[in-house]
């Protein structure tokens, strides 16, 4: 396979792979009913922890209820994007093998997941309009300074792309243990509470915050989070965006090195 | 029928033991489940200290009579949950000519199913029994267990409900999710937290409520209970869970009888 010439690098074929995404994730009606449904009950039930919480405490410094509504909100939101393996075609093709008829096809195979992954996400980001109608119904949501949702959204799109990178390379590991469910269901519920999407990771005791704050979890929810309630100000943007930035080179060139290895070693099991 | 259900735990453990590595992530898996709904409270309660008049204490407690009892019915019940699997695939069709009761046949195909939740649940269980300072005395011993069961046999009536429905609509997964997201998120907060309609929804209609909530507020001697019912309710989990189970029942037969496959 290596021998054969390169053709020259075009992006239409990965802008179908996207287009085929996008129509394949909406023929699950229900799983858009899923979605949206289990959105407005988990929203529902937040707001009523959070209000029977702050009406018998003294609010902690810098987030009264409506800004903890607003992140929780927020939170759940992301959670429509971020929380979507956008990679999972890839343990699909690696358990039943059909992986080796991409790798004859004349592209690049991590762009395609790329690509597919892409739409499918591209797809999810859809269901935020209905969600946050919805949303709105249940909670007012605070919305900040064109400044700060600048900020925001650059913060988001490096998480997005962080947790790309930890959706591909727990896929990966399919190459050497063909099985990856309970490892990915382990990451996906330490990610919720060490990223911050169930409780901002400011309420944590202070020695755990330090170390939480420097974890892959937090670029991916928290700092997006903290900065879109105003924990994390203006002054601080730099060093935030900075470590999601890190992060999101580290776990790229790791991406990388564990593609190259795995993809040389491909196991086929039976026909 | 014991001898059939004895076969059908031999061969989960036999399974579970053939596949180790995959058997000790799922445990792992478990731990962390568990672990970090924990962690989220004690987080929460950290920054509030109290919930509606419930510390930490009492939240362990209460997360671990839920904890236990959902063990237990995902021991011994888990195939339940597949049955709209089966009904999509025709493999329900199979399970209509045996012998034994349909219900029973669904429970007794074998999975990778070992206590390991289970066991765990209990260690738990007993930990916060100390930790919240309930009382352990010979009523307490002597009530637990039925407690548990009670609040299993909740969880199996709400599971045979949604599996029945399977007959009709074959698709039921966003269904099974909500109603699964209902046990779960609304369970881990004492019910006084939400408004009347939720609480009289988690009392009667799925009554969740008699799984931890009723159960704990009599055992840490709560002066309120919502709804204004006397904490001594928390005592009847069994009959609640035999009556509600009765009804999943006879709504299971019911459906069986106008069963009509997808079209194999």
């Amino acid at each position: 396979m290596a021998l054969a010439v390169r053709p020259p690098f075009r992006l239409e074929p990965y802008l179908e792979f996207g287009k085929k995404a996008i129509a394949r994730e909406a023929t699950y009606r229900f799983d858009v009913f899923t979605s949206i449904g289990s959105f407005a009950l988990r929203i529902y039930l937040l707001r009523m922890v959070w209000v029977a919480l702050y009406a018998r405490n003294a609010a902690p410094h810098g987030l009264p209820l409506h800004a903890i509504l607003t992140y929780s909100a927020v939170a759940l939101l992301m959670g429509l994007v971020l929380d979507v393996d956008q990679v999972s075609s890839l343990y699909t093709k690696l358990h039943d093998g059909s992986i080796v008829s991409d790798f004859m096809r004349p592209i690049s195979v991590p762009l395609y997941f790329f690509a597919d992954g892409t739409g499918e996400v591209l797809f999810h980001a859809s269901l935020i309009v209905p969600s946050l109608v919805l949303a709105l119904f249940i909670v007012h949501i605070d919305v900040p300074s064109g400044g700060t949702l600048a900020a925001f959204a650059l913060s988001f799109v490096l998480g997005y792309f962080v947790g790309f990178c930890i959706n591909f390379i727990l896929n990966c590991t399919a190459f050497w243990t063909l099985e990856i469910h309970a490892v990915q269901l382990i990451v996906t519920w330490l990610t919720d509470l060490l990223g911050g999407e169930l409780v901002p990771l400011v309420f944590f005791p202070v020695a755990l915050q330090h170390a939480l704050f420097a974890l892959p979890f937090a670029a991916m929810f928290s700092t997006p989070l903290l900065i879109y309630v105003g924990e994390i100000g203006p002054d601080r943007y730099a060093s935030a965006l900075g470590i999601q930035a890190i992060w999101l080179v580290v776990l790229a060139l790791a991406s990388v090195v564990i593609w190259r290895a795995g993809s040389r070693r491909i196991v086929v099991q039976g026909g | 029928m014991l001898a059939v259900y004895g076969q059908h735990w031999r061969i989960n453990v036999l399974t579970a033991l053939e596949y180790r590595e995959n058997f000790l992530l799922w445990a792992a898996f478990a731990v962390v489940y568990h672990g970090s709904a924990i962690a989220t409270l004690w987080v929460v309660l950290h920054t509030f200290p109290s919930m509606n008049g419930w510390d930490f204490r009492d939240m362990a407690f209460l997360y671990g009579l839920w904890m236990t009892a959902h063990a237990l019915h995902d021991t011994l019940f888990f195939g339940v949950g597949n049955v709209p699997e089966y009904v999509r695939d025709g493999e329900f069709d199979r399970l209509l000519i045996r012998p034994l009761d349909t219900l029973f046949a669904v429970i007794v195909i074998p999975g990778q199913i070992f206590p390991d939740e289970l066991i765990l649940a209990l260690v738990y269980l007993g930990i916060t029994t100390w930790y919240a300072g309930v009382r352990v005395d010979a009523a307490f011993v002597f009530c637990v267990p039925f407690v548990i069961l009670g609040g299993t046999l909740i969880e199996l009536a709400i599971n045979v409900i949604v599996a029945t429905i399977a007959f009709w609509f074959v698709r039921v997964d966003a269904l099974r999710w909500i109603v699964l997201q209902l046990e779960q998120e609304f369970t881990r907060y004492p019910i006084g937290i939400y408004t009347r309609g939720v609480r009289l929804f988690l009392t009667f209609v799925f009554p969740f409520a008699f799984m931890n909530y009723f159960p704990a507020t009599y055992f840490l001697h709560k002066p309120e209970s919502a709804l204004g019912l006397p904490p001594a309710v928390g005592l009847l989990s069994p009959v609640i869970g035999l009556t509600f189970l009765g009804v999943a029942y006879a709504f299971w037969r019911f459906g069986l009888d106008r069963y009509k496959g997808v079209g194999h």
